[in-house]
C-alpha cells in the first residue's frame, strides 16, 4: 500500500517557527520520500492596504516589497540549504499576493497531500485570529494539515537525522 | 508576529502631554526608552522624522502612524499613545491627531513590520474601536481594548 503522504508543503513565513516546520517536514520528506515544496508568500495585499490607508507612500511600499522579495529569497535558501544537509531535495516557490489563497492555490496546483506549518502565534482577540494569516491557511486548505509544536525537540529530531 | 503580541502596558502611554508633532514623537521614544527597548534615542527620532519629512504619518480621524526602520532596535517595536487634547500632526484630514501608534522595525524585518502596520491599518478602520482607545484612561484599559476587540 502506498504511504499516504507523496507530496509536502511547507509554509515559510520568515518566523523561527516557519524554519523550525520546515526542519520538521525535512525530516518527515526523508522517511517517506515524500516530494517536499517550501512556499514563502510576499504579502502584497497587506502593502497594498498600507498605500491604500495612506500609512505608506509609493517610494516606501516599492522599497518594502523589494525587502520583502529579498526576504523571500533568503529564507528560501536558508531553507533550501537545510534540506542539502540532510540530503534531501526540496523545491522552492516564491509567490505574491495574500499569503492564504496562495497557500490554498499552490496546495491545489500541486495535488500536495500535507501542509506542515510553524505553531500559531497566541490568539489574543477575535479580530486576532481573523487576520491571522496562517490560521486562516490552515482553516482553507483543502489537505490535512500539520502544526509543528515543540521547537527544541524537533532541532534534536533535525540534528540526529542522517 | 501578531501585533498584539507587542501590546504591553509598559509601552503605552495615557495621557501624553506634549503639544507638538516634534514633542509627541520624542514622548512616545521616550516611553520605549524607559521600557529598555530603545538604547539611542536621537538616532530613533532621526529615523522617524526622516520618514515625516517625505509626508505626515497623520492620517484621518485623529490617528497618526510614525514609523521607521532603524538599527536602534533588534525586533518590531511598538508604542502607543494618547492624546486627549490633540496635536497638529499635519494629518491628511486637517484634524489634530489624539492616538498614535509609534512602530519600529530592523531593517531586516519588513516582513513583520508591514504586517503590524497592516494589522494597525485594519483596526483604526473601526470608529468604535477608535473611540474606545481615544477615551481610555489608563495603559491597562488599552491593552484591554485591544485583547477584547
Amino acid at each position: 500500500m502506498d504511504g499516504p503522504i507523496k507530496k509536502i508543503l511547507v509554509y515559510i513565513d520568515g518566523t523561527e517557527q516557519s524554519i523550525t516546520a520546515a526542519q520538521y517536514a525535512i525530516c518527515l520528506s526523508k522517511l517517506t520520500d515524500a516530494e517536499l515544496t517550501a512556499l514563502y508568500v510576499v504579502n502584497t495585499r497587506a502593502l497594498n492596504d498600507l498605500l491604500k490607508a495612506r500609512i505608506f507612500i509609493e517610494s516606501e511600499q516599492a522599497e518594502y516589497q523589494r525587502d520583502l522579495h529579498a526576504d523571500a529569497e533568503r529564507y528560501l535558501n536558508h531553507v533550501k540549504n537545510l534540506a542539502k544537509s540532510k540530503g534531501v531535495t526540496i523545491n522552492t516557490e516564491n509567490r505574491s499576493g495574500t499569503p492564504y489563497l496562495e497557500i490554498k492555490n499552490v496546495l491545489t496546483e500541486k495535488g500536495t497531500d500535507l501542509l506542515v506549518i510553524g505553531e500559531l502565534s497566541r490568539i489574543r482577540s477575535r479580530r486576532d485570529e481573523f487576520f491571522n494569516e496562517t490560521e486562516r491557511a490552515m482553516r482553507s486548505s483543502p489537505c490535512s494539515v500539520l502544526i509543528v509544536k515543540d521547537d527544541e525537540k524537533v532541532w534534536n529530531m533535525f540534528d540526529k537525522l542522517v | 508576529m501578531a501585533l498584539l503580541d507587542l501590546i504591553e502596558e509598559d509601552i503605552i502611554k495615557v495621557p501624553l502631554v506634549s503639544a507638538s508633532k516634534p514633542a509627541v514623537i520624542k514622548e512616545l521614544i521616550q516611553v520605549l526608552k524607559d521600557a529598555g527597548r530603545i538604547v539611542d534615542e536621537n538616532k530613533v527620532y532621526e529615523a522617524v522624522m526622516k520618514r515625516e519629512d517625505l509626508s505626515s504619518t497623520g492620517l484621518e480621524r485623529g490617528i497618526a502612524v510614525p514609523h521607521a526602520k532603524t538599527d536602534q532596535v533588534k525586533t518590531l517595536t511598538v508604542a502607543i499613545g494618547v492624546s486627549p487634547a490633540g496635536v497638529e500632526f499635519n494629518a491628511m484630514d486637517g484634524a489634530p491627531s489624539k492616538l498614535f501608534f509609534l512602530i519600529l522595525a530592523p531593517p531586516d524585518q519588513s516582513g513583520p513590520h508591514i504586517e503590524a502596520l497592516a494589522d494597525i491599518a485594519r483596526i483604526t478602520r473601526s470608529d468604535a474601536f477608535c473611540r474606545l482607545v481615544g477615551a481610555a484612561q489608563s495603559a491597562k484599559e488599552i491593552v484591554d481594548i485591544f485583547c477584547e476587540d
